[in-house]
Parts: structure tokens; sequence; C-alpha cells
């Protein structure tokens, strides 16, 4: 008798289109989040904040109610329904110039306050939608159409690394980096994306997951290429790991 | 008369205060802000009322995320607010034009303080074109109610709630300074307005129905054509419906003196005065200023002889009286920059010498 091994989540719709360039990693994070929603059974009970860029998509989606906020402002959006409905589970998906540039005091606080929120940040060094300028992650010596030589420290400043700063607020329960340019990765991604809901659920606070991607579009590069980008530029600099984890040490415990 | 004292309901209260537990007793379940002289004791009520309740607080890291997190607790179908002032109302612009693409019953207390950059902490009239007009981006409508009295400052706090929810718009609340920090009394009561059921839109998570989205993200033309169309039918519809004004006098007036808020106090004096010296003036009060009463003033210009607008600003109100007016008749303005009203004596003086 044939066992069905694979399946659509019931967490992402089924007759919409994935409107994400050829090779970008957005479709692999929404398809992540769809079953981390499902395998938790939470679907009906969670509300998205979506943001602004690319990430906005993601209610196209994924098949959970969604609330639309303006540039940098989703993290503010999903305090306030969280704030309204408690029982309710509330997440955002942002890019890093959403998260980390004009939303940068929005995410923060929210880490600072110890929202029970979940908050993925999709790293791919880029303005996507705009057609590829420079953002807050954007790596030293990296091209974009407004470094067009590169970004070089005296005109441009450095790069941010995010899981560190968000690890670094007393309110965070869980912040990790992860990349999705191998299956291996993949799937602790996924399980770091679990982890940033289940502290959620147990209402511990702010949980976080960073995750490098591709943009091979405006990177220039062919999904391969761009992965091999992830692996040998951003890895280095961005490194992978979770940095901060209260379930698994006293402060847990004292709880 | 003792006895009626006794049984009185009132108890002498701050603008600021009224507006806040007003809002409580409108059964507002969220209240998000960040600290603002002339408006800061509506925050420091929420900040412990609130908490005592059980209902929703935070401290906003700035006015942008206040504003946000009203978005985001109103989306769910509770009733909430941020309050604010001028400079800082400035920051809320682009939440405003989303709340309304969005549809959403977003509740903003506006306190006016003299402007423009900081200004400083006065009263003022200068965020009239601010609420009125907008200055977010596209074409929307803020619902705007002005109180000219502590006591109008708690029944159009319970108003402002109700009409948000009922035509899902944002709607201000627009006190100055004045109001926020003056004491009068004022009596409370149950909220009037009927509940609204928000549950046929409201995010509650995508139990045994399809998922919602709110959003203004309209990518194709058409499709934001006919949004826009319908969004100007609900105001439209109120427009005809929740018009609201003040009159006195205006029946057999020569001239009519216009004005809103806390500055119309000492024009009804000052048109009481004029009556006294046999000069025919008339009161008329816009309570909502959107909807404007452009109709009512239409009707009235074709028998009078000149309006005079009197504002604590450079002149804003007074463009929405002579758009309604249409040149049917000169309208004049009287103003102050910014600070406490004209007094009614400096207000018929500068009449007297109009005429």
């Amino acid at each position: 008798m044939a066992t069905q091994v694979f399946k659509l989540p019931e967490s992402l719709k089924g007759d919409v289109k994935y409107s994400f360039c050829p090779g970008c990693d957005h479709g692999v994070a929404v398809r992540l989040i769809a079953e981390v929603l499902d395998e938790l059974g939470i679907r009906e009970n969670t509300i998205l904040a979506a943001s602004i860029g690319c990430s906005v998509t993601a209610y196209d989606f994924l098949n959970v109610d969604s609330l639309e906020a303006p540039h940098g402002r989703a993290l503010a959006e999903a305090t306030g329904i969280k704030r309204a409905r408690p029982d309710k589970i509330v997440f955002t998906y942002q890019g890093d110039g959403d998260f980390a540039s004009i939303g940068l005091a929005e995410s923060m606080h929210s880490a600072l306050r110890g929202e029970n929120l979940t908050a993925i940040c999709i790293n791919n060094t880029t303005y996507g939608m705009t057609g590829g300028q420079l953002g807050p992650t954007t790596l030293l010596g990296q091209i974009t159409t407004t470094s067009p030589t590169g970004r070089n420290v005296d005109y441009y400043g450095y790069p941010i690394k995010i899981a560190e700063h968000i690890a670094l607020c007393d309110g965070t329960a869980f912040s990790a980096r992860v990349s999705l340019d191998t299956v291996a990765n993949i799937r602790k991604a996924k399980q770091a994306i679990k982890k940033a809901f289940e502290v959620q659920i147990k209402g511990i606070g702010f949980g976080f997951v960073e995750i490098l991607s591709t943009c091979p579009t405006n990177w220039k590069m062919s999904p391969q290429k761009a992965h091999e980008r992830v692996r040998n530029e951003m890895m280095p600099v961005f490194k992978p790991g979770i940095y901060k984890d209260v379930t698994t040490n006293e402060i847990e415990m004292l709880k | 008369m003792a006895t009626e004292c006794l049984t009185n309901k009132k108890i002498l209260t701050k603008g600021n205060y009224a507006i806040a537990q007003a809002a409580i007793q409108a059964g507002c379940q969220c209240y998000f802000g960040y600290p603002i002289t002339p408006q800061s004791e509506i925050g420091e009520f929420m900040s412990g009322k609130m908490q005592e309740l059980k209902r929703g607080y935070v401290s906003a890291e700035s006015e942008l995320a206040a504003i946000n997190m009203v978005i985001g607790a109103v989306s769910t179908g509770v009733k909430a607010m941020t309050s604010s002032s001028s400079c800082a109302v400035s920051l809320m612009q682009e939440a405003l034009s989303y709340a309304t693409a969005d549809e959403l019953p977003v509740v903003l207390v506006s306190v006016m303080r003299g402007g423009p950059g900081l200004g400083n902490i006065y009263p003022s009239q200068g965020d009239y074109f601010q609420a009125t007009k907008g200055g977010g981006n596209g074409d929307y409508n803020l619902i705007v109610l002005a109180p000219s009295t502590v006591q109008e400052c708690v029944d159009l706090t319970y108003k402002a709630f109700y009409l948000a929810q009922k035509y899902r718009n944002p709607t201000v609340l627009l006190a100055d300074g004045l109001l926020g920090q003056m004491m009068e009394p004022v009596e409370f009561y149950d909220y009037p307005y009927p509940e609204i059921d928000t549950s046929n839109w409201a995010l509650t998570g995508a139990k045994n129905r399809e998922a919602r989205i709110i959003r203004s993200y309209a990518p194709l033309a058409d499709d934001r054509c006919v949004f826009l169309e319908k969004l100007f039918q609900k105001y439209k519809t109120i427009e005809e419906n929740e018009v609201v004004y003040e009159e006195i006098n205006t029946t057999d007036a020569d001239i009519i003196l216009v004005s809103f808020g806390s500055t119309s106090r000492n024009v009804k004096t000052a048109m009481k005065k004029l009556r006294q010296k046999g000069i025919k003036a008339g009161f008329f009060r816009p309570v909502t200023l959107y909807p404007f009463p452009s109709k009512k003033l239409q009707e009235l210009a074709q028998k009078v002889k000149k309006f005079i607008t009197v504002e604590v600003n450079m002149g804003q109100m007074v463009n929405d009286v002579r758009l309604a007016v249409n040149g049917v008749c000169p309208v004049e303005l009287i103003h102050k920059g910014v600070g406490a009203p004209p007094s009614a004596d400096a207000i018929v003086s500068k009449i007297e010498e109009l005429l």
C-alpha cells in the first residue's frame, strides 16, 4: 500500500504560485515556517505581521491570518496583536533592511521587553525588491547598486550582526543564525525556527532566527553560485549558531 | 441645593485625565504611548489603570512604534488607542495612511502644541491641517472630532471609539494644550454607543474559515481604483451622516463667527458682547472637523454678510470655510499664531475694525 511521505503543509495555501525569483531562499524559508506551524499544530491560532520588501509576499503563501505592517514596523504591530490577544501565536517575517535598519528600534525593543513573539529575519545582504541596494548587512567589499565600487568603511561603515545583537537583549529567550545552503543546514534551520516558536508558546520571551539567504537576481549569480557565496563569503562573517537559548541553561530552570 | 451637590455626579478633573478615563470606560483594551507635553498625563494615567484592569499597556520606544502597536491591536477587533502631540503626531502620519488603507479603527488623541518643528508647549490649533488634510501619502480622510470643553473631551472620546469602529476608519480626537491641562467639572457615564461586531473582518486566527489578510499593498492600478472608489463612497456616507456643529444666533445674523475647539469659548462670549453692542453676530462651531459642516455653511452664506473665523494658528480652518462659502460672501480671519486663545474683548475690537 502506498504511503504518502511528502505533502503540501496545511499552513501553505495550495492554490498560489510562488512569486519569488528562481533560486531565492525565501521559498524555502516560508516552507519551513509552514511545516513548523503544522507540526506544532498552531496554524489556526497564529497571526503573521508581515513586513515590506520581498518578505511581504509571505502572506500570499502562508495560510494564516496576516496583517501587513509599514516598513520596519512589523514587530510593533506584532506587539499590538499579542498585547490585545495574548492567547494568539504571533510572528513576523522580515528582511534584514526591515528588521535591522529601518526597524532596528522596534526589533531591539521587542526583544528587550521580552515580548512573547517570534521573529524570522531573512539576511540576503541587500535590498531585494528595490533592485539590490546596500543594506545593513551588506558585506565589506560587496558591490551593490548603491555601493558601485564595493562597501567601504569610509562611506558605509560596517554590517550589523543581527543574531548576536538580539542575543544580548535580556528579554530574548532564543536567538540563532542559520543558513539554507545545504540540506543539512535546512534541517537545522527548521529546528531553530521551531525553537523560536516554542519559546513563544512557553511564554518565556522573544524568539529570533536570522536566516542567511540567497538573492540570485540581485547578486547576478546562478542559484548554485549564490549558495556558494552564502557559504564562502557570508558564513565567515555571519557565523551560524545558537547565540542564546534560555531553555538549555539555569535561567530556564529558575522560572 | 446641598442635596444636589452631594448627589451630583460631576468631578473636577483635567482634560487629559478625562480623556484617559473616558477611554477606559469606552472599553479601550490597549494603550500604547510615548511621552510628550502637553498630553503626558494620558499615558501616566493609563500605565496604572490598564495594568490594574489587566488590559494592554506598552511604553513604546517611539511614536512610530506606538501607533503601529495600535494598528496591531485593533486589527484583532479590540478597541485601542494612542495619544500624542503635534511634532510627535507628525511621526504617526505614515501609519495613519496605512490604517485608512487597511480600514482599521485606530483612535488617536492629538493634543496640539505650538509648531512648526519642536515649537513650544503652549496651546495651539496649528495641526488642523495635519489632522484634516493629513501628512500621510495617498487619498484618505481621518474622522476628526474637536472638543471645546473637558466634558466634551469625555463625550467625544466615547464617540471617537464608536465612529472608528463603525466606519473602520482612523479617528482623531483633536484637543489642545489648553483643554489637556485645564480642570473643569465633568460627568462620566456608561459608554453610550452600541458595540460594533468586528468578527467578520478581525484577525483572530484562521480557524474554521479562510485566512484573512489585512493589507494595503495593491500591485495593480485597476484594483486600487476600485478600492479608492469604495473608500470614498464610505467617506460620502460619513459626510452625509456624521456632521456635528453648534450654532447660536445664526438665523438673523449679519456676521457669523466660526471657530473650533478651546478657542471657540471666547468667540462665543465675543458674539454675545457684539449682540449687546447691537451688532447682529452669530456663532458657528464645527465639532466634526472631518466631516466638515460645509453644507450648513453654504446655506448660511446665502443670508449672511460675512464670516469671520477665529483660530490660534496662521489661518487653517478659514480655507475650509472659504471652500464651503465658495465666494458667496467674504470670509475674514482673526488669528493668533500660538498660545492661549485671544480674549473675547480682543476678538470684539478686531471685529469692530473689520466691519
